[in-house]
């Protein structure tokens, strides 16, 4: 069954006759440093993705999603990258992410507590052309009543119909048997986001109505 | 000359000295050849000359790639990876599976038996017909395993080096490997 071999005597053969060298060392280390610095930077934009996304979550002034998608394509890439790592095979897959995952919420929530995520949005604002544009305030979003979105503060109620101030200062009636939805309160005063059609120039018909804050934003500001 | 210098240094001193001179490295093929062909004999279903192919281009594949030998492990480890993969890809290309072929063996045997109800006597009864076709239908992760923890007799951490995996998949690997043996063994038990 067994054959003796001279695999030995042909691969020297070979290497010899296409002088065939090692691979200098210096590629490697570039390769592994690089592979290393990658994996530290990928972290670095999931704390990042993940302290922003929290605090447009926390305090709804900007929409997430870009920061949501920043934050979880950096955590596929950060994976990726540590996998190919030499010693990556040594730990269950699932523990890896489970531990970037960790390290991104537990970083990124210290990042929002200390107020950097805000500052990183102003800055972005102030120095990225079309960074609005892509992170739009909610405000913006919300104040668009041609495309059927509406926002503002309830300052009258009648039977059939309201009265709300939008973020310009206009006035708006607003008619109809809307669906409402969350915890809001029909009160004057109430800050609200409406769904609906613009029927005229200061009228809107409404089909739902939402809190203008999140859930979590009116629990901390219960609390508080 | 090299050749009788090579018996006095282990694995990692003639990788440092291949770097710069591959009669060291012709040291170290000789020094496995043997080791890694049996390895990739007993673990596909290549016939001689691709086992030599597989084992030369690993070779050399190895000594391209010594500045990047992963020394803080056992050399062979290093080595048998390379060897493993290379004959995985060269199986894939000829579109192969892995199989099993090992020997009559009583570590082996012994851990068949272990918690299993199956008599020692019937497997090394049937060991060169029945079992064999029982070890043929297990799934090729748990072939490799047990090939390389009983036959070729690496410890699990050596097993986790070789194949790139967790030490804790190695051991679920092992044990799973023995449900399914006994699993195939009850549905066509005949002894």
């Amino acid at each position: 069954m067994k054959k003796k071999t001279n695999i030995s005597d042909k691969a020297l053969k070979l290497i010899n006759q296409q002088q065939i060298k090692p691979i200098p060392k210096w590629e490697f280390v570039a390769k592994n440093w690089g592979l290393w610095l990658g994996f530290i930077v990928s972290l670095g934009l999931l704390i990042l993705g993940v302290g922003v996304s929290w605090f447009s979550v926390v305090y709804n002034i900007i929409t997430p999603y870009l920061w949501l998608m920043v934050a979880i394509v950096f955590l596929g890439v950060s994976f990726l990258l540590f996998e190919k790592t030499k010693r990556a095979y040594r730990f269950s897959k699932w523990l890896v992410i489970v531990f970037i995952s960790i390290a991104g919420l537990a970083v990124g929530g210290m990042l929002f507590r200390a107020g950097l995520a805000s500052k990183v949005d102003r800055n972005l604002e102030a120095n990225v052309p079309y960074y609005r544009q892509i992170v739009p305030m909610k405000m913006m979003v919300w104040n668009n009543p041609s495309s059927g979105y509406l926002s503002g503060e309830i300052i009258s109620i009648n039977k059939s119909r309201f009265e709300i101030k939008d973020f310009d200062g206009k006035i708006w009636t607003i008619t109809g048997d809307p669906l409402v939805r969350g915890r809001v309160e029909m009160v004057v005063g109430e800050e609200i986001k409406l769904i609906g059609t613009q029927t005229g120039t200061s009228s809107f018909a409404v089909d739902e109505v939402r809190p203008w804050n999140g859930m979590m934003m009116q629990n901390i500001m219960k609390e508080n | 000359m090299i050749d009788q210098n090579c018996q006095n240094l282990d694995d990692n001193e003639l990788v440092a000295l291949s770097i710069n001179d591959s009669q060291y490295f012709y040291c170290l093929m000789k020094r496995y050849e043997e080791k890694l062909a049996n390895y990739v004999r007993r673990f596909t279903y290549l016939v001689n000359e691709d086992i030599a192919d597989v084992v030369q281009e690993s070779f050399i594949n190895a000594y391209q790639h010594l500045n990047d030998c992963d020394c803080d492990l056992k050399f062979s480890s290093w080595m048998y990876r390379i060897v493993h993969n290379q004959a995985i890809n060269f199986m894939k290309k000829n579109k192969q599976s892995v199989k099993i072929d090992v020997e009559n063996d009583d570590e082996f045997v012994d851990w068949l038996v272990a918690d299993t109800n199956i008599e020692k006597e019937i497997i090394t009864k049937h060991f060169n017909n029945y079992v064999k076709t029982i070890l043929e239908k297990l799934k090729p992760d748990y072939k490799e395993v047990l090939v390389l923890k009983f036959f070729e007799d690496k410890d699990y951490s050596e097993i986790s080096d070789i194949l790139q995996k967790p030490m804790g998949t190695v051991a679920t690997l092992i044990s799973r490997a023995k449900i399914q043996f006994k699993e195939i063994y009850e549905k066509e038990n005949k002894y």
